[in-house]
């Protein structure tokens, strides 16, 4: 009973955001609905029916096929991960050399057919498809695809003996294979048309909402001229500048240069390294001007004029954060764009998404940043724990994620001991989704989402989708803890 | 709906310690704290330290939202109408805040912001209110540069820059030279007699005699006395007058007498050279018989007069009283 007073207690004080709430947990019904439909409509788990494949040899006859179930002839939609293995001259050889050759996880024998079709890997399971998807397909799209298992007979030759092969093989036609976004599209509309419903209402149970979002303007601008004429933006920005200005030029400089010691750069790997010096840097800008904003004006007793205005407390951190942001993102912009100018002229042209989503969401990283900084602000006893905490912040976002990451991989059992063990699936899963938890990896991975032509790609193991949702949620979630804390605070 | 401007009703307010985000440590500052402010007033609010004063103010501001109780400015609840109020409300904190790299101008200009003020107003009012506060001689300097006069004067340019209703000052006078005192008391009059009601908290009980015409007395964050200043020293006095006594041959005896009536106590016993000076807390029926009894035992009395009460014999009487209880 007491459970239950407090719940609607809570509920009744959170009077204005309730329509928020609610679409919130309609998203909420909405992903699940998601979920499901994929489960229920598509075989997620391809991985498993390959687990089934079976390979025997007896009697100069070998046989490939699906133990316990009789799936011959039967379709199955697959959903998952793509990798493709174009079946080309270069890949698999000469027609000489590879005519007749014997693949066993193929399940079939190279012939000059062979060269007119491709093998994916879908999430573990190959499938044949029946023309080439050069052009078609990319490499870690989310796509479905429907193949049916079909019995072929080959024959090829082991150790001079004249084999039969008798191989179940999932093929499909081009047609078959649909990029999966369509309907992923069609779940996120639905979610992002109940999000901005909830939001309205929300927004329209806030008494002088007007007059609120024009005190939020006059406080940004308020912090975004204070902020530019301070000594340390001065010196914080001069710093920014010429850094990502020099990255640029170098990661340019780098597309062209095969024998440098720092290796070689591609395009899209260009752009998402530029992300995380953007990343790096900036965060340290947006924490060192944000450092003590809350806590200064405490001490200061600036505080108390302001909260005897006609202005809501969200407003002031809304306002406030807005005007930090400013500061720092208006800056950094410019060196953004200068940084990216160096690097296209001097390599290759990046997709011009990428481009888009490392200026966007370059200042919802500062933004990101700066609230987040704010919450360490507002909750900080001393001048001292703010400088602390803000450091600690960067370091660790910044600058010894990656450490960490091996450290927690090590502790739940992921094999770190292997030379390029960066590159081994469950490692890089692993570190893709704790990822999610470090706004400057989500940045980059934003970045490197918006290089493809959906969003419907694996990102490692995160699904892009997955990516953009938590590059909304941070800002929203470290505003929101911000406000929180304020009131808290404010209250006493 | 009420008469008054501003009236509280049963308002607590607790503050909470935390340590890691957990409340380790609750402490009440208002307990059920009722008063009520007319239009027109000059309304002083006293109590000693702790007693609750500054948090009934910034509840009263909406800079804390209180616990429990209702606060009603001109018949509307503040928690329903926090808008609509704050542009009725001047504050002035005890401890003034404002931004130092700012002129003036530009504070009066931020705060000015936060109210349906043009730009063209902001700097029209404000440039009046900074003449009228001396402040208009020292526009080039930065906030950095004032004094603590200063600042409090600009502060008070920012309270008043709406032309608010209600002005709450939080010990206006701390800080301030004698003269810094005199013109803000000559303002307030002034204010007070375009209409303003003026709430302010001090712990110069003599400035609040002169100024107020109400008071209220607070004390463990509950209203311990509330009225116009000459009701609240007749009730005081109702209860005990003083008398100072001017005489000879006061000895123990007498002094034994006088001890033993419970209904009277000596506050001073002082020899003057000439006389002895005796001061007598007590009710005013007994004055016929504490005469009697001194002169019956040999005290020559040359004169007796009533002590005038002032207000901060009512402040300590109260607050001890309550003490007490």
């Amino acid at each position: 009973m007491k459970l239950k007073d407090k719940a609607i207690k809570q509920w009744k004080s959170n009077h204005t955001w309730q329509p928020l709430l609610i679409a919130v947990s309609v998203i909420l019904i909405i992903a699940i609905s998601h979920k499901v439909y994929w489960e229920t409509t598509t075989e997620t788990d391809p991985l498993s029916i390959w687990n089934k494949r079976l390979i025997t040899e007896q009697n100069n006859e070998t046989r490939i096929y699906y133990n316990n179930e009789n799936l011959v002839d039967k379709t199955i939609t697959f959903k998952g991960v793509l990798e493709i293995f174009p079946y080309t001259n270069e890949s698999i050889g000469s027609p000489e050399e590879s005519n007749g050759k014997f693949d066993e996880i193929d399940g079939l024998v190279y012939s000059e057919e062979s060269y007119n079709k491709c093998m994916i890997n879908l999430n573990g399971i190959r499938i044949l498809v029946n023309g080439s998807l050069d052009g078609k397909f990319y490499e870690n799209e989310i796509v479905t695809v429907e193949a049916t298992l079909i019995e072929r007979d080959f024959s090829y030759e082991k150790n001079s003996v004249d084999m039969a092969l008798k191989s179940q093989i999932w093929e499909a036609e081009i047609d078959d294979i649909k990029l999966a976004d369509e309907k992923d599209y069609y779940f996120f509309g639905i979610e992002t048309i109940v999000f901005a419903l909830g939001l309205y209402f929300s927004l329209k149970r806030i008494s002088n909402l007007k007059e609120q979002i024009k005190f939020a303007k006059h406080i940004a601008l308020f912090e975004f001229k204070r902020g530019l004429k301070t000594p340390r933006m001065i010196v914080l920005g001069l710093i920014f500048f010429v850094f990502i200005v020099g990255i640029g030029m170098l990661l340019g400089q780098l597309q062209n240069d095969s024998d440098s010691i720092l290796g070689t750069m591609t395009t899209k790997g260009s752009i998402i390294q530029l992300s995380y010096f953007t990343f790096m840097i900036g965060s340290m800008v947006a924490i060192g001007v944000s450092v003590d904003t809350f806590h200064k004006e405490r001490q200061e007793n600036t505080m108390d004029l302001l909260l005897a205005r006609p202005i809501n407390r969200e407003t002031i951190v809304l306002g406030k954060a807005l005007g930090l942001t400013m500061v720092v993102g208006i800056p950094a912009f410019i060196a953004q764009l200068i940084g990216l100018y160096f690097m296209v002229t001097r390599g290759e042209m990046p997709p011009i998404g990428s481009m888009f989503a490392f200026l966007f969401f370059g200042q919802v990283m500062i933004f990101t940043m700066v609230t987040f900084q704010l919450c360490l602000a507002i909750s900080a006893r001393s001048g001292s724990s703010v400088v602390i905490y803000g450091l600690s912040a960067w370091l660790l976002f910044a600058l010894v994620w990656a450490l960490i990451v091996i450290a927690i991989s090590t502790v739940i059992g992921v094999d770190i001991n292997g030379e390029e063990f960066e590159n081994d699936p469950d490692y890089q899963t692993f570190a893709s989704r704790i990822g999610l938890l470090n706004p400057g990896v989500i940045y980059q991975m934003v970045v490197g989402l918006f290089t493809n032509r959906t969003i419907a790609v694996d990102l490692e193991g995160v699904p892009g989708w997955l990516a953009l949702l938590s590059v909304v949620l941070w800002p929203i979630m470290c505003l929101r803890m911000a406000t929180w804390l304020f009131k808290r605070e404010m209250e006493g | 709906m009420t008469a008054s401007l501003l009236e509280l009703n049963e308002v607590k307010k607790d503050y909470h310690i935390r340590r890691y985000g957990r409340v380790i440590r609750t402490s009440n500052a208002l307990n059920k704290l009722t008063f009520n402010v007319e239009k027109g007033q000059i309304f002083g609010f006293l109590g000693p330290n702790g007693a609750g004063k500054t948090t009934t103010i910034k509840c009263i501001t909406g800079i804390l939202n209180c616990d429990n109780g209702t606060i009603y400015i001109d018949g509307k609840n503040i928690e329903n109408n926090g808008f609509e109020n704050k542009n009725k409300i001047g504050f002035l904190p005890e401890k003034v805040g404002l931004y130092g790299s700012l002129t003036a101008q530009e504070t009066l200009k931020f705060y000015g912001g936060f109210y349906s003020l043009s730009d063209s107003i902001i700097e029209e009012r404000g440039g009046e209110l900074l003449d009228l506060l001396g402040l208009s001689h020292s526009l080039v300097k930065t906030v950095r540069e004032y004094s603590l006069g200063m600042r409090k004067r600009l502060a008070l340019a920012t309270a008043l820059l709406h032309e608010p209703e209600i002005l709450i000052l939080d010990e206006p006078t701390s800080g301030l030279d004698p003269r810094g005192v005199k013109a803000l008391r000559t303002l307030l009059l002034d204010l007070n007699k375009k209409g303003l009601t003026i709430i302010f908290s001090s712990h110069i009980l003599s400035e609040v005699q002169e100024l107020c015409t109400d008071v209220g007395i607070i004390n463990n964050g509950k209203m311990i006395r509330q009225g116009s200043i000459s009701s609240i020293m007749k009730t005081v006095e109702k209860t005990a007058i003083k008398l100072s006594l001017r005489v000879n041959d006061f000895n123990e005896k007498n002094e034994k007498i006088l001890n033993k009536n419970k209904y009277i106590s000596i506050l001073e016993n002082k020899d003057l050279g000439k006389h002895r000076k005796i001061i007598l807390k007590l009710k005013e029926d007994l004055i016929p018989w504490v005469t009697k009894k001194l002169v019956e035992n040999g005290t020559k009395i040359f004169s007796i007069e009533p002590h005038n009460t002032t207000l901060e014999d009512v402040f300590l009487t109260e607050t001890e009283s309550e003490n007490e209880a």
